[in-house]
């Protein structure tokens, strides 16, 4: 040891400390600050008071709950048999039908909430039109109103019933064919076996994902924004958010946001304690694949259901977008003789914010899946590898934001940022701050299931040839994670492009995104614009997607299975 | 009498064949072992047996019913077997005595006998105290008797087992399986055993099919198997034997290595390419050329490894091909010294195929 480098680790564990101080901690704190105290910054419990007793902010705390357990029970009903359609029996089209849950849950919910209104408004929808067409019913009759509680339900429901769907049918796809085969061999049938095998081993996933739906149904700001607010209606995030209005209210929003926070965090535990009891994942042993249930008679029926089901989400939404995009007037269906451009020329060119909203929204969206990826990198491999003290604490932070809304990440970092020292607020670096906290639990999770996959050992036999820890980890551990770090600045990428909760609290005239562009313009009723926009971060989200799958999960990811495996 | 009858069964995947035209007769109450190499086919053979499978080709025949055919498979819940799986595939959500008893509530037994049997089986496979239970909490060999109580408790007129002492460690796989032999005197259910490990097909069953890509390449007692290997691939894959080639000079005797040896088990054409398989510890090696006798190798000494209790000894012939000899641990010979090779005939097994089968 005659050539010993400094040590660096010290230093590199405090700065991402810091770091994480800076985007989670001082947000949290001021928010659990501000929502105690009064304008002048009195300590006072009035905030917590009012909201709980004022019904202008205790109805939209009850619509809230009303939604969020109406969402969780219509996804369940809807993605449990799905999804056991998809993994266990031998439906057609399977396969795509996987693919087509994944594109609509890369649909931005607001996008999805924009193109229902084109849908289903009451007088201009498209599908309230043609009812009236082939009923003769007078033009004041409306077959849907997407404009009421149970509309938005709806709405919320079909960008988070993939969720449900994605996590029954994995958990399907993992239970081992074998503890069904021994149902079987000791003279149960096919539909015993679902009943006292399949099913209770599936409830854990099902209620896990259940826990998912009510979250995501609780915390979204997109649908409820473009559906509550015209239906005359608040749930608690747009109420947040209207408090950001001239004058804005702060103390009474950090307030409303704690509600929020605490829910989330406690459900979260709930859902890991649901999920980590009676695992089958523990018991050892190789598995055969599941055998396929097979429907008869029942196959085309049952692929048609399914492919119906998709139409909500996905078919017809995507329709009335593209509708509105070629048609010069969008309450109407476009034909070869209306056909135009106009839209797109007009968003592009004339539009004098789309320029700037997506140029920031492009830099955003790079900057945060870097610099965030590495920041994942960087504490997923201290924790994995248990390099420096206080690895624990890192681990923690980085997973933190999870329970955070991120519209109560919007709040919080506009109460930390709006002050001396660090005054940020108007610049597009609150924007970055805010997006890579979002999105670094989702980073730091892929990294750290990759750096499982990589065995220590592996690293170890560089080390012991001479490499240094960070000379093994370039040549070594890097290329073998290189289909993760991909993978992982492509869900970043997208992650950015489709936010709107948290940036829609920090944004100002020039740092706009395009979400926020989007959102602004349903104040002017520019619905060609809103399509056009719209149907460019699909376009974009889903090249960025292709391009990933193609880069990693073809080669390198098969090559670490490989390795993980031998 | 549940007799079990395989009769040209075949499966192919497209164009893949995993079992070919197999056939197997299992009387009552015997216990058949099919070993082979993975790939050989012994894993879809018996789940063609269990039902999970339909045959391409052939039929299952149990207790005179038929079973599988290539139009008509019964489904497994309909053949009142029991199957051991190679993950022991117990349910996790179920205690011990919930797994157990699965199989008698399906068979809507009333709740006095259940009790009564579940008591018996856990007292049979040591697992009373085990009763209360998840699966996730048990070791390895418990995990193994809870699965051997579950496919026990149902009396099945046939029995199954797929590698089940695969992902345990030696030790308690040698104890398991005289478990597992000790269970099927108590019960003499019909049993099917796969596994591809010799000593495990040796000391647990009746008749060992030895199955190599998709066919059964030899049929019989263990010492048969082991003693009179019919093929090349048998000699080689129970026990350690060497394969000679030769061509036959008469009818039991075929020149090798610049000698003769005179070999037994088959009749030899005058003039045919023979492979004859001998074991490693029936080599006797000699330091000294001894006067006369037959069967005797000229061989130099290329390696020597001691054992403890025996020593290893890799010997080549004048034509250059290698031998391996186990010998007793008192003779030391030096590598590169002149050594002369007796290969008892009685031992010299001629084989049915070429040397390279």
């Amino acid at each position: 040891m005659t050539l010993r480098r400094p040590d660096l680790s010290q230093p590199l564990m405090l700065l991402v400390a810091a770091l994480l101080v800076l985007m989670i901690v001082l947000p949290m704190g001021w928010l659990v600050v501000y929502s105690f105290s009064d304008k002048a910054g009195n300590p006072t419990l009035e905030n917590f008071v009012r909201l709980f007793t004022d019904p202008d902010f205790l109805d939209p705390l009850i619509t809230t709950l009303i939604i969020a357990f109406s969402t969780s029970a219509a996804c369940c009903v809807v993605a449990a048999p799905l999804g056991w359609l998809v993994a266990r029996t031998d439906m057609p089209l399977a396969r795509t039908f996987r693919v087509l849950v994944m594109a609509s849950l890369v649909t931005p919910p607001f996008v999805g909430a924009i193109a229902w209104e084109m849908l289903a408004a009451p007088n201009s929808g498209l599908l309230n039109q043609l009812w009236r067409a082939v009923t003769g019913a007078p033009s004041d009759e409306a077959l849907f109103d997407i404009y009421t509680l149970t509309g938005l339900i709806f709405t919320i429901a079909c960008y988070t019933f993939p969720y449900v769907f994605i996590l029954v049918a994995n958990s399907l796809d993992r239970m081992p064919g074998e503890l069904e085969d021994a149902s079987s061999m000791l003279g149960a049938g096919t539909w015993t076996t679902a009943r006292r095998i399949t099913i209770p081993l599936a409830m854990p996933t099902l209620l896990a994902g259940a826990l998912i739906a009510f979250l995501q149904a609780l915390n979204t700001f997109g649908s409820p924004a473009i559906l509550a607010i015209p239906a005359g209606f608040h749930t608690l995030t747009t109420k947040i958010w209207s408090l950001f209005e001239f004058p804005p209210k702060v103390e009474l929003a950090a307030a409303s946001s704690l509600p929020l926070l605490v829910l989330t965090i406690v459900l979260l535990r709930v859902q890991l304690l649901v999920l980590g009891r009676r695992g089958y994942a523990v018991l050892g042993g190789k598995y055969g694949a599941p055998r396929l249930i097979r429907l008869g008679k029942w196959r085309i029926p049952v692929a048609t259901a399914a492919m119906l089901v998709l139409s909500l989400p996905l078919f017809l939404p995507y329709a009335a977008l593209l509708n509105t995009a070629f048609s010069p007037v969008s309450s109407q269906l476009v034909t070869p003789a209306t056909f135009t451009l106009r839209n797109f020329y007009f968003t592009f060119t004339e539009l004098s914010s789309t320029m700037p909203a997506l140029k920031n929204t492009l830099i955003l969206a790079a900057l945060s899946a870097t610099l965030g990826g590495l920041l994942a990198l960087l504490i997923s491999y201290i924790v994995a590898r248990q390099a420096i003290r206080g690895w624990k604490v890192l681990g923690f932070l980085a997973t933190a934001p999870l329970a955070i809304p991120g519209i109560v990440l919007g709040v919080g970092l506009f109460l930390a940022y709006t002050r001396p020292p660090l005054t940020l607020y108007g610049t597009i670096w609150i924007l970055l701050i805010a997006f890579i906290t979002i999105e670094l639990p989702a980073a730091y999770q892929q990294f750290r299931s990759a750096f499982h996959a990589v065995h220590p050992e592996l690293e170890e036999a560089g080390r012991m040839l001479g490499a240094t820890r960070l000379r093994t980890l370039w040549d070594i551990t890097g290329p073998l994670l290189r289909a993760s770090v991909v993978a992982t600045w492509c869900f970043v990428f997208v992650g950015v492009i489709r936010e709107l909760s948290a940036a829609v609290i920090l944004f100002t005239s020039e740092t706009k995104v395009v979400a926020v562009l989007i959102f602004d313009l349903k104040e002017s009723g520019d619905v060609g614009a809103i399509a056009v926009l719209s149907l460019t971060i699909v376009a974009i989200t889903t090249v960025v997607i292709v391009i990933a799958s193609r880069l990693s999960i073809g080669r390198d990811a098969v090559r670490l299975r490989t390795i993980a495996g031998g | 009498m549940a007799s079990v009858e395989l009769k040209g069964l075949g499966k192919r995947y497209g164009a893949t064949v995993a079992v070919d035209n197999v056939s197997l007769r299992i009387e009552h109450g015997q216990l058949v072992c099919l070993l082979g190499p993975s790939g050989c086919g012994k894993t879809t053979t018996l789940r063609l047996i269990a039902g999970f499978m339909e045959p391409s080709a052939g039929e299952i025949v149990v207790g005179g019913k038929s079973l599988s055919t290539v139009k008509r498979t019964v489904p497994p819940e309909g053949r009142n077997m029991s199957m051991i799986f190679q993950s022991y595939a117990l349910w996790p959500h179920m205690t011990v005595a919930e797994n157990v008893a699965y199989g008698l509530r399906i068979r809507k037994m009333d709740a006095a006998t259940i009790a009564a049997k579940l008591k018996a089986i856990l007292s049979t496979t040591r697992l009373e105290a085990l009763a209360e239970r998840y699966p996730g909490e048990l070791s390895g060999g418990q995990q193994q008797r809870v699965s051997l109580a579950r496919a026990l408790v149902v009396e099945p007129e046939t029995l199954l087992l797929d590698e089940p002492l695969s992902n345990l460690d030696t030790n308690l796989r040698e104890e398991m399986r005289f478990e597992i032999r000790r269970l099927h005197d108590q019960y003499r259910y019909t049993t099917v055993y796969v596994t591809h490990d010799q000593a495990e097909a040796m000391t647990t069953a009746d008749l060992i099919a030895v199955m190599n890509k998709g066919r059964i390449e030899q049929l019989g007692t263990p010492q048969d198997i082991y003693d009179r290997p019919r093929s090349a691939f048998v000699a080689r894959f129970i026990g350690g034997s060497n394969i000679l080639g030769g061509k036959a000079v008469d009818g039991e005797r075929i020149a090798v290595g610049g000698a003769t040896l005179r070999t037994t088990g088959r009749p030899l054409t005058v003039g045919e390419t023979v492979a004859v398989s001998i074991r490693q510890h029936d080599i006797e090696l000699l330091t000294a050329a001894p006067v006369g006798g037959d069967n005797v190798l000229h061989a130099t000494v290329r390696r020597g490894v001691f054992l403890g209790a025996a020593r290893d000894y890799t010997v080549m012939l004048d034509d250059k091909s290698e031998l391996r000899a186990t010998v007793s641990a008192d003779l030391d010979v030096t590598v590169g010294q002149d050594v002369w090779l007796r290969l008892p005939a009685a031992k010299c097994r001629a084989l049915m195929e070429g040397p390279e089968a």
